[in-house]
């Protein structure tokens, strides 16, 4: 396998000498191969977000597997460079163009000089992108295609297929994902839904889901009133997490039970119609509106509520469910999107996107909380953290990443062919084009600035890593110092 | 007194030397490649031919001289404060680290850091222009909060040496800013 690389590497660089030793020696049977990961996306800290916690706490956990990890992402304002996270995880904050929401411009090439460098000075063996919405991500997934590296994508949201900003992004994303190795999304709806959108072969696909870190959600039933029901909603507010429906259900529920109070944070453009609701209805006291919240608050906010509802419409996988029932809260959700594969149906109330229904979903769970009938929270959170952890989803990512180890990278011309065949006339030649031009911006690269005057990094993490040896020799340290300051403040 | 060859970051042969006086004081010299006399004489022609272009189309001399003083003027600027041919960088512990750099022209500039201004010497990554670098350089630390660290000051600026270079510099500053 190690040959069969190396093969594909020399085809690359014919023009240099290579001077990359894979890092990993796949022998056969051996279970523990190494690999070296640079997960590349836009959305990285100190942008705040789902793909963003999931790239830091899935790279700690590999991290702690033994692999070495790098990011990429581009510069956050004056934050640009090279900097390192807790345990050594190394990010690239590389200087390109910001264009829209975070999203970088793409032209294909420009990046190629940085990123090449990034992978040649790292020794990257895979890349590893995140999300489809980040230019960068596919910018990279195409850049280490080229170089002849493995590539693995992970999708993280749900499309439709019938406006026009769809098919194009639907299109786009058949050609970024043509030849990609491999691809990973968050639950069975959404892996349903990037096959069709993006034309591939199921057996490529795996599903590999989000996860919450239990220690961050425990329950805390002091906190809550139970002289009252609380509802709690924590959502972004805007039309796709369904705030039209909860205003909706907010007067009619407000009517029928005096002792419902409503708590919702979040902030976004439809806050607007829940400040209606409430004046309409003359509700201050019973609905509060708590606005943006910081991530460490959330838990603060959900141990005070009973119910935790949500009201989305369309979500691949919804974190925000199992961080509500890892505080101990009964669950009342929309049946959309991947939500039905979350929870267990003991733990979640499904409804339909409907407001009679959801009235009729939330009346149920009323009424069994007033009879006392709902376990405790203490036994719900004990049942939730076990489901969903990082470890697991680093245990199967690794998996994943051992699986394309084995497979060989394509050479340019299979891959000419592969889009070619699976993009169509006109995008299919636009690519192919693409990827030729690409091919020979590498080329000039390799004679401009040859691979072996590119020095190769020192290694935070991962098998030769030189950070481990200075952290314990700082633990130390810490630990001496820390038994000199008790011995000095014994009485 | 040692000397050694090493590559720059684009792979131009530079060497170092290394200058023990005493065991707390250390001098470091890197020398590029002298100005070439090719690279000169192609620049010029480029110039020149580009003058003679323009002055078979308007037949105007003004361009032709105009040709000669760039040449002349690039000439000079570029000796005079672009093309380094040494730099030095002298630790002495207990003192303070001082570094010059010496032009194609003759030209020195030198700067003085006292010691107890400096906080470390560390090798650091960077981004350069279309690649990431390794670059040496001291941390000088902040007049209010002696702790933390004020600004960074690199070092080999222009001759921007390879990381084995830069690991042999930084071992011997640190033995010498141990020392002290």
């Amino acid at each position: 396998m190690g040959q069969r690389r190396r093969d594909v590497k020399a085809q690359i660089h014919t023009h240099q000498p290579c001077t990359y030793i894979p890092h990993t020696v796949n022998t056969p049977g051996e279970e523990s191969v190494k690999h070296c990961i640079c997960m590349v996306s836009d959305f990285f800290y100190p942008n705040m977000g789902g793909v963003e916690s999931h790239i830091y706490q899935l790279s700690q956990c590999l991290i702690e597997k033994g692999h070495k990890v790098v990011i990429a992402t581009h510069a956050y304002g004056r934050r640009k460079g090279v900097r390192y996270l807790t345990n050594g995880l190394k990010v690239y904050y590389l200087p390109l163009q910001v264009m829209y929401n975070q999203s970088t411009a793409t032209t294909c090439f420009h990046s190629l000089p940085l990123l090449r460098c990034v992978f040649v000075r790292e020794r990257v063996t895979i890349v590893h992108a995140h999300s489809s919405f980040s230019a960068m991500a596919h910018d990279a997934l195409f850049h280490a295609k080229t170089m002849g590296l493995n590539t693995v994508f992970t999708d993280h949201s749900l499309f439709g297929f019938a406006d026009v900003s769809s098919v194009l992004t639907n299109k786009l994303l058949t050609v970024s994902l043509c030849d990609t190795n491999h691809i990973i999304c968050v639950s069975y709806t959404s892996k349903e839904n990037t096959v069709l959108r993006a034309a591939l072969d199921p057996e490529i696909v795996s599903v590999i889901p989000n996860a919450v870190d239990p220690t961050d959600f425990t329950p805390d039933p002091s906190r809550r009133d139970d002289s009252k029901i609380t509802v709690v909603v924590v959502s972004r507010l805007v039309y796709r997490k369904g705030i039209d429906l909860l205003s909706g259900i907010i007067p009619e529920l407000c009517t029928k039970h005096p002792d419902l109070c409503f708590l919702i944070g979040g902030e976004g453009p439809k806050r607007i119609v829940l400040e209606e609701v409430r004046e309409k209805y003359q509700l201050h006291d019973r609905v509060r509106l708590l606005g943006a919240l910081d991530h460490k608050d959330v838990r603060d906010v959900l141990v005070q509520g009973h119910i935790f509802l949500n009201t989305s419409l369309t979500e691949a996988f919804c974190m925000a469910i199992v961080e509500g029932a890892s505080c101990g809260l009964q669950v009342v959700s929309t049946r959309v999107g991947g939500i039905p594969e979350v929870l267990p149906d003991e733990l979640v109330t499904l409804c339909e996107p409907t407001v009679r229904s959801l009235c009729e979903g939330l009346e149920t769970v009323i009424a069994r909380q007033r009879a006392g009938q709902v376990p405790s929270p203490a036994t719900i959170h004990q049942q939730v953290r076990t489901l969903y952890t990082w470890r697991n989803v680093a245990e199967r990512t690794e998996k994943v990443y051992n699986r394309v180890c084995r497979r060989p990278t394509l050479s340019l011309s299979a891959r000419l062919q592969r889009l070619q065949s699976h993009c169509g006339p006109v995008a299919g030649s636009l690519f192919s084009f693409f990827a030729v031009i690409d091919f020979l911006i590498l080329l000039l690269l390799q004679w401009l600035w040859p691979s072996d005057l590119i020095d190769i990094a020192m290694d935070a993490t991962g098998p030769h890593s030189t950070w481990k040896r200075h952290c314990d020799v700082k633990k130390k340290e810490t630990q001496t110092h820390f038994q000199r300051s008790k011995h000095a403040f014994k009485p | 007194m040692t000397d050694e060859k090493f590559t720059d970051i684009n792979g131009k042969a530079i060497s170092l030397s290394c200058q023990n006086h005493s065991p707390l004081c250390r001098e470091f010299t890197v020398s590029s490649a002298k100005v070439s006399l090719r690279k000169i004489m192609v620049y010029t022609s480029v110039v020149w031919l580009c003058a003679y272009t323009l002055f078979y189309f308007t037949e105007n001399t003004a361009v032709l001289s105009s040709g000669i003083i760039i040449t002349l003027v690039g000439m000079m600027v570029h000796i005079h404060f672009i093309k380094v041919d040494h730099e030095t960088l002298l630790i002495i512990g207990s003192l303070g680290v001082q570094m010059s750099s010496s032009y194609a022209s003759g030209r020195e500039s030198t700067t003085f850091i006292e010691i107890n201004k400096i906080k470390d010497i560390v090798i650091n990554e960077a981004i350069y222009m279309h690649s990431i670098i390794y670059y040496l350089s001291i941390l000088i630390k902040d007049p209010n909060e002696p702790e933390s660290v004020g600004s960074v000051v690199p070092l080999f600026q222009s001759s921007k040496p390879r990381l084995n270079c830069l690991v042999k510099v930084y071992k011997s500053c640190q033995e010498i800013l141990a020392q002290s």
